[in-house]
């Protein structure tokens, strides 16, 4: 179990380095997430009042695509290195590496967040507080943990491009809606946070528990 | 004991048939050269015995354990250096190889000697995305010795590589089996006792000193 740990530090260590030296992704996604605002600003005539109703989609929107961006890479670079093959033949555990992978990944879309939530508030004027913090960060564990999975899974074919949205958008519609009712409330709409964020919760217990059983298979078979 | 015990390996990709039927034994010790044209099926039999791929049939046993079921037990026990370096461009020399020391789980003070022994001491610091071609075959015929394995597998690791390249063969292949694959005969007939010639996926038995399975 220590030992499966200390792969996955090795490994999200290992691409977070990659990254900060290369910043080949990051700077992408802030870009994308803050023009993504703006469309949505003079797309939708946003003003004080349908900001709140509108605000949770387009966040949501624009993460989830984030989201396969960073996810696509995380295993793509990989095997266009063909580095995925050298770690695989190592004693160390697949799943360790699914999780380490996993975590550089959603570490790298918590960095998009940083740009995005702050973002949001100034050009829809939404509040920004730790409720809807929280919300999303509790949401992208499962999403990372689901999104690795399939980028894992499709990295060795021609139209990962393709595939990896339509394999991975229908399993991540749970979070869209139990993570958009969390937000819509910790931006002022009527609800229950506290049952939005268990659903996320249990969400992310399914599917990080769910992709760890998966990741032997689909990387090393 | 055997270190590797092949019998009847095959390898299909859909109606392509890549391996057909190969047999052959390699002693501890021992140094196998597998020699033959492009797309004769070096590479595929190359990739199965690093446990990379499992064959579409036949057996392998490698260090007397049944490498379709035992493969995180032998890749402890197995370096590889495969077509691609497979290095971390953005990270040194030696951060690739600390590393892989995570991931093997030995001891960080084999990287310093393991980048002496490839001739890399001098580029310790350095990214391996800014290594030669030939910098960066040394640094991944570094990572395959990097936890002493027992058995080397080689697809062509003289490519890109100096003239001093066969020494350096030579001397990570000393004390170890490997395998060898390589289009040059000259090396082969150096660095291997035994040949194993593949032509469209099967063994040339004629031309080959193999010891066939029975």
């Amino acid at each position: 179990m220590t030992r499966a740990v200390a792969v996955a530090f090795a490994v999200a260590r290992k691409d977070l380095t990659s990254e900060w030296r290369t910043r080949e992704l990051v700077p992408a996604l802030g870009q994308f997430v803050v023009l993504a605002l703006v469309i949505a600003n003079f797309g939708f005539q946003i003003d004080s009042q349908n900001a709140p109703a509108i605000a949770p989609g387009v966040l949501w929107l624009a993460l989830v695509f984030a989201g396969l961006v960073a996810f696509g890479r995380a295993f793509a670079a990989e095997r266009e290195q063909a580095s995925l093959e050298a770690m695989l033949l190592t004693p160390a555990p697949a799943a360790a590496i699914f999780a380490g992978k996993a975590l550089a990944a959603g570490l790298l879309l918590i960095a998009c967040e940083v740009v995005l939530l702050p973002a949001l508030a100034l050009f829809f004027g939404t509040p920004l507080n730790f409720a809807l913090v929280a919300a999303v960060l509790v949401a992208t564990i499962g999403m990372a943990a689901l999104g690795c999975l399939f980028a894992a899974m499709v990295a060795r074919v021609r139209a990962r491009e393709v595939l990896l949205p339509l394999l991975t958008l229908p399993l991540w519609i749970p979070f869209i809606i139990a993570g958009g009712q969390a937000v819509q409330v910790a931006m002022g709409a009527t609800g229950n946070y506290n049952q939005a964020v268990a659903l996320l919760v249990d969400f992310d217990i399914l599917f990080v528990v769910l992709t760890s059983l998966a990741a032997r298979f689909v990387l090393d078979d | 004991m055997s270190t590797i015990v092949a019998h009847e390996l095959t390898q299909r990709f859909g109606a392509e048939l890549a391996l057909d039927g190969i047999d052959f034994v390699l002693d501890k010790g021992e140094h196998l050269a597998v020699l033959g044209e492009n797309g004769a099926g070096k590479t595929t039999l190359l990739r199965i015995l690093s446990t990379a791929v499992r064959p579409t049939s036949g057996s392998l046993q490698i260090f007397g354990l049944d490498a379709l079921r035992e493969r995180a037990r032998l890749r402890a026990r197995i370096g590889f250096v495969g077509h691609a370096p497979g290095l971390y461009p953005a990270l040194s020399a030696a951060e690739n190889l600390e590393f892989f020391c995570s991931l093997q789980g030995v001891d960080r003070a084999r990287v310093a000697e393991t980048l002496a022994l490839v001739g890399l001491s001098h580029a310790a610091r350095r990214p391996a995305g800014r290594l030669s071609r030939g910098e960066q075959q040394r640094l991944a015929i570094g990572r395959a010795v990097l936890h002493d394995p027992r058995l080397l597998v080689l697809d062509e690791p003289d490519a890109s590589l100096d003239s001093g390249g066969p020494d350096l063969l030579a001397k990570v292949m000393l004390g170890r089996s490997a395998v060898l694959a390589t289009h040059d005969r000259a090396l082969a007939n150096r660095l291997c006792q035994r040949t194993l010639v593949l032509r469209a996926g099967r063994a040339l038995g004629a031309a080959t000193r193999l010891r066939v399975v029975r």
